[in-house]
């Protein structure tokens, strides 16, 4: 059996022919529902902006402070930086690494594999390390948590505002702009087609090796 | 309609391409990876998941998730008392957010996952279409319960005016956290096809 003239449901398992797609059609199962393959538009120019100005903009929103507070005549004010030093400085290990891991750790290099692999398709500098690379990339999908830090972030602004004076900085924009741009370059990115070139790519290479 | 395991192919969890399943363990031709045709004990994997899931979500209620010093007096709030506070202050909205993302989300995760291995495993009255869009929401609901760490990590931070007002989480934290990292792990090890392939039988 041709397995390349197959596609099957993630979900469901159900077996199709593989449709043939342009850009900004995509296929979905009869059965379950679930989208087979998408060919989005502009895939690989997209991620790349996007990753990379999600890239600039992960200083500010780490470095800038996100909001202070003035109560009783003192004011003290925090970024996503501080929170790790303060969280670590009393003890509460636990807390300090999962915001490190998954309000920050994760989101960047999930944007500096997009970058990456944009790059490489856009400049066309195709590895067979990028086979495992992008493999490796799924396996964070789940663990960016960026947006739930954003509505982490408005919850305690809502419970701050009633008994104190809340100030909102520089910070919190460059954070939100980076909530979107990580969640842009992650939606850009066409793995079908991404892993339909690789593939190419590198059956020729193969192919290549074996006549040489 | 026929399924991949029925023609003897099975589908790459990582880049969705099709291999013949010759063994019991496939390489993919495409990138690689190593895997079975389905995921591996799923069922026994997001049981166990789950139940430590569940063992772990009771101290996280017992315990108090955060203690508010003010002029070096500290008050303890549990998750449940914390919401309690919301609703005397009159913040209702934020009070329905916090008991959703922290009591109902989780709870219904793990009920929810109980459910699916149960009727994956013995196929009563499965209903595949309407099962796995369960377990899509399920899926998509995880991440969202880490909310309240999240407050109570910017509470933290914030909040520090040395005597006047501190804010310190409590013992509780640990064990949420650790309820909502296994929920996630536990929907992650549950293959949805099963309810399928059940249904086929």
């Amino acid at each position: 059996m041709n397995t390349s003239l197959f596609i099957a449901c993630q979900q469901c398992d159900a077996l199709y022919d593989k449709p043939q797609l342009k850009q900004g059609q995509l296929a979905k199962c009869h059965r379950c529902g679930s989208t087979l393959i998408e060919r989005k538009v502009d895939s690989i120019e997209r991620s790349f902006n996007w990753s990379l100005a999600g890239l600039l903009l992960m200083l500010p929103a780490i470095l800038l402070p996100i909001m202070g507070v003035t109560l009783a005549g003192q004011f003290h004010q925090a970024s996503l930086f501080d929170c790790i030093l303060v969280l670590i400085d009393r003890g509460f290990f636990m807390i300090a690494l999962l915001v490190f891991l998954f309000a920050i750790a994760v989101p960047i290099v999930r944007l500096s594999g997009a970058l990456y692999i944009s790059y490489s398709f856009k400049f066309n500098k195709l590895k067979p390390s990028l086979l495992n690379f992008f493999r490796a990339y799924h396996h964070l999908d789940n663990w960016a948590m960026l947006n739930v830090f954003m509505l982490g972030i408005v919850v305690s602004m809502y419970k701050l505002i009633d008994d104190t004076e809340l100030s909102v900085n520089l910070g919190l924009l460059a954070f939100i702009f980076w909530l979107i741009c990580s969640t842009m370059s992650a939606v850009a990115l066409d793995q079908d087609y991404i892993w339909d070139k690789l593939e190419k790519a590198f059956a020729k290479n193969e192919a290549d090796n074996e006549n040489s | 309609m026929k399924t991949a395991k029925q023609c003897g192919v099975a589908l790459c969890p990582k880049c969705h391409k099709l291999n013949n399943a010759t063994a019991e363990k496939i390489q993919c031709s495409r990138c690689h990876g190593l895997y079975y045709q389905r995921k591996r004990n799923s069922l026994q994997y997001t049981l166990a998941w789950n139940l430590a899931a569940l063992i772990a979500f009771i101290p996280a209620n017992l315990y108090p998730i955060m203690i508010v010093y003010q002029l070096g007096i500290g008050s303890e709030a549990t998750i449940l008392s914390g919401i309690g506070e919301f609703i005397d202050h009159g913040l209702y909205p934020i009070a329905v957010i916090i008991f959703t993302a922290s009591i109902i989300v989780p709870l219904i995760k793990i009920i929810g996952l109980f459910v699916l291995v149960y009727k994956a495993h013995t196929g009563i009255r499965l209903k595949p279409d309407k099962h796995s869009k369960i377990y899509h929401i399920l899926e998509f609901l995880g991440p969202w319960s880490m909310l309240d760490v999240f407050v109570v990590a910017l509470m933290v931070t914030v909040v520090e005016l040395g005597f006047v007002t501190s804010v310190a989480a409590g013992p509780a934290i640990n064990y949420f956290t650790i309820t909502v990292i296994f929920t996630m792990f536990a929907a992650n090890s549950f293959d949805p096809r099963l309810l399928w392939d059940k249904k086929a039988e």
